[in-house]
């Protein structure tokens, strides 16, 4: 059982709200829950597309498997080029082979984490098979953040079937874990089940949480309201999360507002502004790499129809 | 609203009126012929008699509080009578009328008697004083009936003039009246018309207030039953009620439900929804003609009279739904779902289904799941509804409704088929006239939907994974899972199917047959019966207990039936334990009825070889009687019939069928007569009992079959007994028999020779070798040897009875065994006195009388019950056992799931290629990110090539119809797609959002004419091509979108075409100044674009300005009038009258112009040169624009998307 103070950091990490992990004053090292509050900082960092901090908080000599794992992931994540990504990624492999042995003095909480933070690397890594594997698909780890990551891995996979099934079965074991009803609303996001109801509500919920704030919720939410429909509730959500990110957006919501604001009665001028915004500012971001992507084959299949010349008078 | 069940019916003259006793089961029925009857119809005796009125009687009414009778009739005169049997006469005779009475009536709560008569009026009595104190007056034929409110002081009267009056008595209230007769003129001032209803084309006879609505039924000759509504200040006709084909006598509200029912002389009686207006039921009668209609005040009874007589008769379906799950018996009660406990008594409402389907319809069947606790019931109204309940788990506090979450939908029968699937058959949905059964789950999703093999009437549960279909002929054992027939047992339709406790028989019930058959239907029997069978259940030792409208009977599994006890009231039985049958009575109350099952109890423990059980019974009950023993008899078992019986030739027949010597011997003793001893003696001599024979041919002094018996038997001291009782019978014949049996040489001699046959007594002595006696002979016949020397000598006989091998005349030869029963020994060992007690109950009671061996049978019963339980396993009933299995999975691990869970799991189908799948707009497909198959479509549709235009909108599209969102830390965020409607979640039919909607191009279009009205000329070019391009990547959802779209492309053309004109004009002048003649040209064909009349007139003015300018008067003139037909504000008015004015002064043009306005044209949007109507063009294959046909195959210059003249299959239907 983790303590309270372990229980809200993992509620804020799961929650979005890095921010204030990131903030966080480390436990005494003596502390059991020294390590995983550790962890948790890091993966915030990480999170926060800061892993370079990571190297601060984690010493190169550590002994701890969790630790070991999160800063290969920070690693892998902070990688300039692909022998870099490579290199960290088979020292997350290593250590999960590692973690086979039994020789490794790791608990299964340890153990499964180790393998999250492999699976994120993987997923990231864009490894789906190895990803999975390392997850521990179809066996019977009782890891809801494993089960959080297969379930999100299915769903980049279009197979929100195989999504919930894994989730029905994390449920007899899980009860009514608050990631577990995350993963709820994340297929629900995909699937869109009853009007999207399942995810609106967990966020909207989730918002009403009083022991954090995380803008990420109101991104989240914003999302829902726009898969609802309801594109100005959606805006004015962004709006909220900018402001409560000190006026900068970041590219999550940078890239949500783009979206909204192509939808609905709004000049086509601001949505292009956000969208050079998004595309100078966070030129990596899946939305950019992909409409840049989209718009090279635009390019392309327009070669492929022939334009005669314009039609005038024989002047 | 299954049938209108007849409760009484009676002969009589033709009845006229008809009045129910509040409390009552009485009737009275006036006659045409002058009496009035009292029936009790629940008795269906004639209770009393009053015939003092001459000639008809129309009227008759009951006190609602006291015992009186009031009578109208043509005799005009109102008869009062008291109805108690110890006082019954006619009290007063109210005189007044003038002519017929046709209808009177006691006010419910006022000492006052309403009636109405031929003479026009209504009259009303004060049956205290016996006098008249009102007279209304105004009708203007015969008054055919009038009624009181049933709580307000209002009359309404129906008559002949065609009109329903309302009258409002209140004043007859408040003012006690003049009562002293003969002054009419005051009492109008107590009563007052308040309404006339006038809407029947025929007079009308009958008019009746709702009891509790503002409403009023009429009938009337125009065949119509009409219904009216009343407000404080006006009442008005609200329907009519057709389909009666001849005059329509009475129309009466029913008390209880929104229904009418009405009676006419199409000798139809006819039941109309109150609501709907439609007609419910029809009853025909074949020759009586209906006069009258009468509604008990109280129950769902009425009463219809008509030519030969009257009918009592109800409307509702009084069965019960309800479903027997283990000792609890889940039933449907004035709407509610109850559950009642058959051992503690607790009867619950769980459940209310008050607002499932029509109010006036209780719930048909009711099917009931253990495992979920949960109910699924269906109604006949509406076309057939189901619905799918949980029942409560706790029953504390209020009832919910089953509203809040119960799932329906239509069909006409739902039954559970396994823990979390119920079938339901739907009569109305057929795909080519093939019914369907749809397999749902617990959340009303379709999961299975199966093709009836047969037009299938009902369904029923068929055992585990089964469904019993009834069809008109059949039933159909059928498969679910394996969708085929199992078996088909030919019988009548079938109406309800019970199952045994364990589920290995089930009994098929229809109107007047029962099938018992099998779970697999390889055997069946059927039974017939001539009355009415209601329902039944299985008792648990196997016997079937039903009921029919008059009788509990039971049947076993062979098909034998009889008769358990008698019925006052049908009754739907439930459960069978021991001697109780529990069952529910017409109004859906539990109740229990004691039955003595010994009959059938005896005759299953005979087919099943109890005799344990059967002694038993045969010695704590009287089971005696014919019957039973004809039964034993006729199932082959008369050496158990035997013990029942103490009539001796029944008993001795008995025993001789089944071979019981003994008894056939004791009896035939008894009864000592001829035939018994010969049939004894044929018996016993087919047995080897020659003892039995032996003493039955004594007994009947067959002498003959005797000696022959003790020759066969070699006892030949019996013989020579015979020989000396033969001696002494003086028989010689029989004397001669038994010394040749006995081989008796010298008494075969003696007779011989005493009957006087000396030659046969010479020779048999001679050859014999007995010489002496041989001469002795002789010598008795005086005769010598001389005298016999003819004779031939002949050898010495060798005849003498065969040597006796084994004595068996002590022997008995046991060929048959004499059948000592179970009972013989049963009774030989003395059990009768020292009887163990063995109950008789069956299955559940097994109350500490394990020793006794009759229990094995019980027990296996018991095991039987038990089967049950492990059936429902079968059932999937068994929550844990599905538990379980997942749990083996999850242990197992992967591997049946690996090539589904596994890490190699394959990627599925994307939304957006379900996006382009769905959709053949290409914005679809643009926000799919199918760039490709966007292009294509555009390019098929409407001819466009030139796509780099496009690229933003297509960017702008694709951008905005997909999220992102990463819900958890550090993984690439899942792209998400926004559908068009949030709610359709089903593959086959989500969309992408629409980014560009025609309300979205709309704006666009406001901003161009901003424009064009600034003269912003490029820009609004610029916006009306955008326009355009948007118009390109806009879904439509409907044929009405469509054609908005078709419009809005249009009118874009026009204006860009317009535009762009004025634009190329500009150039010429600033260009070629010299070319006034291209510009007035230009200017000319702008105001033939099909432009908005404020723009229009722009285009007008401009090109007034510029002809004027140009001194070509006559045309600018024809500008100026166009410009007036527009309008304009005054001033314009006045600077285009000038216009006119100039051009009538100065009628010429300076410039000859191409310009033709008397000819339909349009623009070439190329050389911006007119193109008249029947000269050759090429069109834009998008906008329509008209071309020279020399730019065929261009770039079209207005939109520089397309290709002029390119084929195009244009706008795609849109989809529903």
């Amino acid at each position: 059982m983790d303590s309270s103070e372990l229980y809200h950091i993992k509620q804020q990490f799961i929650l979005g709200a890095y921010k204030s992990l990131v903030d966080l004053t480390l436990p005494d090292t003596s502390s059991p829950d020294y390590i995983p509050t550790l962890v948790y900082k890091a993966r915030a960092c990480i999170a926060l597309n800061t892993p370079e901090a990571v190297a601060g908080l984690v010493t190169e000599d550590t002994e701890d498997v969790t630790l070991k794992a999160v800063s290969a992931l920070a690693r892998y994540v902070g990688a300039a080029d692909a022998s870099e990504k490579d290199a960290s990624l088979e020292e997350l492999r290593d250590l999960c082979v590692e973690l086979e042995g039994e020789d490794v003095d790791a608990d299964e909480r340890e153990k499964n984490l180790v393998h999250v933070l492999a699976g994120t690397a993987f997923a990231l890594a864009n490894e789906v098979e190895e990803a999975l594997e390392t997850l521990g698909v179809g066996t019977n780890t009782e890891s809801v953040e494993a089960v959080a990551l297969i379930v999100q891995i299915y769903l980049s996979i279009n197979r929100p079937d195989l999504a919930r099934k894994e989730f029905e079965r994390a449920r007899r074991w899980a009860e009514d874990d608050l990631l577990l009803q995350l993963i709820e609303a994340s297929i629900g996001l995909i699937t869109g089940k009853d009007g999207y109801a399942d995810c609106n509500s967990f966020y909207t919920e989730q918002l009403g949480n009083p022991s954090l704030s995380s803008p990420h919720l109101l991104t989240a939410r914003g999302v829902t309201r726009l898969l609802r429909g309801e594109i100005t509730a959606a805006k004015s959500d962004f709006e909220e999360a900018v402001s409560q990110q000190g006026g900068t957006a970041d590219a999550e919501t940078l890239a949500a507002m783009t979206v909204a604001a192509g939808l609905g009665p709004s000049k086509a001028s601001e949505a292009d502004q956000l969208w050079s915004q998004l595309s100078s500012e966070y030129p990596r971001h899946p939305l950019v790499a992909d409409v840049g992507r989209k718009a090279q084959l635009f390019d392309e299949l327009c070669i492929k129809f022939d334009v005669p010349p314009l039609a005038a008078a024989a002047a | 609203m299954s049938v209108m069940l007849t409760k009484f019916e009676s002969k009589s003259n033709r009845v006229k009126g008809l009045a129910f006793h509040p409390t009552q089961p009485l009737l009275a029925a006036s006659l045409h012929n002058g009496s009035i009857q009292l029936w009790n119809y629940r008795m269906g005796v004639l209770v009393d008699r009053f015939e003092e009125h001459e000639g008809p009687v129309r009227a008759v009414a009951i006190h609602p509080s006291r015992a009186l009778l009031a009578s109208g009739g043509d005799d005009y005169k109102i008869k009062v009578w008291d109805i108690r049997p110890q006082n019954r006469r006619c009290l007063f005779t109210l005189h007044g009328h003038l002519d017929y009475v046709r209808t009177v009536q006691f006010h419910h709560e006022m000492p006052w008697i309403l009636s109405c008569s031929d003479d026009q009026t209504i009259r009303i009595w004060n049956s205290t004083s016996r006098n008249c104190i009102a007279i209304l007056t105004g009708h203007s034929h015969y008054v055919m009936s009038a009624q009181f409110h049933p709580k307000e002081d209002l009359v309404v009267s129906a008559s002949q003039d065609q009109t329903v009056r309302v009258w409002d008595i209140s004043g007859l209230r408040k003012n006690t009246p003049n009562t002293a007769p003969g002054t009419f003129d005051t009492f109008d001032t107590f009563s007052t018309v308040k309404y006339v209803l006038e809407g029947h084309d025929r007079g009308v006879n009958y008019a009746t207030f709702h009891p509790t609505l503002p409403l009023i039924v009429s009938a009337g000759d125009d065949r119509q039953v009409k219904i009216w509504r009343m407000s404080d200040t006006k009442a008005w006709e609200v329907d009519a009620c057709r389909g009666h084909f001849n005059n329509v006598s009475v129309a009466v509200f029913h008390s209880k439900h929104e229904l009418i029912v009405s009676c006419g002389e199409d000798k139809t009686v006819r039941v109309w929804d109150l609501t709907k207006r439609s007609a419910v039921q029809t009853f025909r009668r074949e020759n009586d003609r209906f006069w009258t209609l009468a509604a008990h005040p109280e129950l769902n009874l009425f009463a219809a009279g008509h030519d030969s007589g009257l009918i009592v008769f109800k409307l509702e379906r009084e069965r019960p739904a309800f479903s027997v799950h283990g000792d609890t018996v889940f039933y449907v009660r004035d709407k509610y779902v109850r559950s009642y406990d058959i051992n503690s008594g607790s009867d619950i409402g769980l459940l209310s289904v008050r607002k499932f389907g029509s109010p006036y319809v209780p719930p048909r069947t009711l099917s009931y799941n253990p495992a979920e606790r949960a109910v699924v019931l269906t109604i006949s109204s509406d076309n057939g509804l189901f619905e799918l309940t949980a029942l409560p788990k706790d029953t504390v506090g209020e009832v919910k409704d089953s509203s809040t979450d119960g799932k329906r939908g239509s069909g006409h029968a739902a039954i559970f088929v396994a823990r979390n699937r119920f079938a339901i058959l739907n009569k109305t949905t057929q795909i080519w006239g093939i019914q369907l059964i749809e397999v749902r789950d617990l959340s009303n999703s379709i999961l299975k939907t199966i093709k009836a093999p047969t037009q299938t009437n009902e369904i029923f549960y068929g055992g585990t994974a089964s469904l019993i279909l009834s069809s008109a002929t059949s039933v159909i054992l059928y498969d679910i899972q394996q969708q085929k027939t199992i078996a088909e047992i030919t019988t009548p339709p079938v109406k309800y199917v019970v199952w045994s406790t364990d589920g290995s028989l089930v009994a098929l019930l229809s109107k007047h047959t029962i099938t018992i058959a099998n779970k697999n239907f390889s055997q069946h029997t059927l039974i017939h019966e001539t009355i009415r069978i209601k329902s039944g259940a299985w008792d648990d030792s196997g016997v079937f207990i039903y009921s029919t409208l008059n009788h509990i009977k039971y049947c076993l599994a062979q098909g034998d039936h009889g008769v358990i006890c008698t019925l006052d009231n049908p009754v739907y039985l439930t459960r069978v334990k021991g001697k109780t049958v529990h069952c529910l009575d017409r109004s859906a109350r539990p109740r229990t009825i004691t039955i003595d099952p010994t009959e059938y109890r005896f005759k299953v423990a005979l087919l099943r070889n109890n005799h344990e059980e059967m002694l038993y019974i045969i010695r704590t009950s009287n089971l005696l009687g014919q019957s039973i023993i004809a039964y034993l008899q006729q199932k082959g078992f008369p050496e158990i019939a035997l013990h029942f019986v103490q009539d001796k030739s029944t008993r001795f027949d008995l025993a001789i069928e089944c071979g019981n010597l003994d008894v056939a011997f004791e009896m035939a003793r008894a009864i000592d007569r001829p035939d018994c001893w010969e049939r004894l003696a044929q018996q016993a001599l087919k047995q080897g009992n020659h003892k039995i024979v032996e003493k039955a041919y004594q007994q009947t002094k067959n002498f003959d079959r005797l000696s022959f018996l003790y020759l066969a038997t070699g006892s030949s001291d019996k013989l020579s007994k015979m020989q000396k009782i033969a001696d002494a019978r003086g028989d010689p014949m029989s004397r001669f028999h038994n010394a040749l049996y006995a081989g008796d040489v010298m008494g075969r001699i003696a007779v011989l020779r005493d009957v006087g046959l000396h030659p046969l007594a010479y020779l048999t002595a001679k050859t014999n070798g007995l010489d002496d006696v041989a001469s002795q002979i002789l010598e008795a016949a005086g005769l010598t040897d001389a005298d016999v020397d003819d004779v031939p000598s002949f050898e010495r006989s060798t005849l003498k009875p065969p040597p006796v091998v084994t004595l068996t005349e002590n022997i008995v030869w046991p060929t048959l065994s004499t059948g000592e029963s179970f009972f013989d020994r049963a009774l030989a060992n003395g059990h009768l006195e020292s009887g163990t007690e063995v109950p008789y109950v069956n299955g559940f009671d097994s109350a500490g009388a394990a020793m006794s061996s009759a229990l094995d049978e019980w027990a296996r019963e018991e095991e039987a019950q038990e089967d049950v339980e492990i059936e429902e396993g079968a059932w999937d009933l068994d929550a844990e056992a599905d538990e379980s299995e997942v749990e083996i999975e999850n242990e197992v691990g992967v591997p049946e799931e690996d090539e589904e869970l596994g890490a190699g799991a394959a990627p599925g189908i994307s939304e957006t290629e379900l996006w382009a799948r769905n959709s053949p707009f290409a914005c679809d497909h643009v926000a799919a990110g199918s760039f490709e198959t966007a292009m294509q479509l555009l390019n098929r549709q409407f001819g466009v090539v030139n796509f780099t235009l496009l690229k933003p909108l297509f960017l702008a599209i694709y951008r905005s119809s997909h999220a992102y969102l990463s819900p958890l830390a550090s993984l690439p965020p899942l792209q998400l797609h926004l559908r068009r409607n949030p709610e359709e979640s089903s593959s086959s039919r989500v969309l992408p959002v629409s980014v560009q909607t025609l309300q979205s191009t709309r704006q666009g279009l406001t901003e161009g004419f901003r424009y064009l009205s600034g003269a912003k000329l490029p820009e609004a070019q610029t916006a009306f091509r955008s326009i355009l391009r948007e118009l390109l990547l806009v879904s439509v959802i409907s044929d009405d979108e469509a054609k908005q779209w078709r419009d809005m492309v249009t009118l874009a053309r026009e204006y860009l075409l317009g535009v762009t004109l004025e634009i190329e004009r500009r150039r010429v002048t600033r260009d070629e100044p010299d070319n006034v003649r291209r510009s007035l040209e230009l200017a000319a064909y702008f105001t033939h674009c099909q432009l908005q009349p404020t723009h229009l007139q722009i285009a007008l003015r401009s090109a007034i300005g510029v002809f004027a300018k140009a001194n070509n008067h006559v045309t600018a003139a024809r500008f100026a009038r166009r410009l007036l037909e527009l309008n304009p504000d005054p001033k314009i008015v006045a600077q285009a009258r000038q216009r006119i004015a100039a051009g009538d002064r100065n009628p010429r043009n300076a410039v000859e112009i191409s310009y033709d306005e008397f000819t339909e044209f349009e623009i070439c949007g190329a050389s911006f040169t007119p193109i008249y109507k029947g000269s050759p063009s090429e069109r834009c294959p998008y906008t329509n624009a008209a071309y020279l046909p020399e730019f065929s195959g261009r770039l079209d210059p207005l939109t520089e998307l397309t290709v002029i003249g390119a084929a195009s299959a244009g706008l795609p239907a849109p989809r529903s």
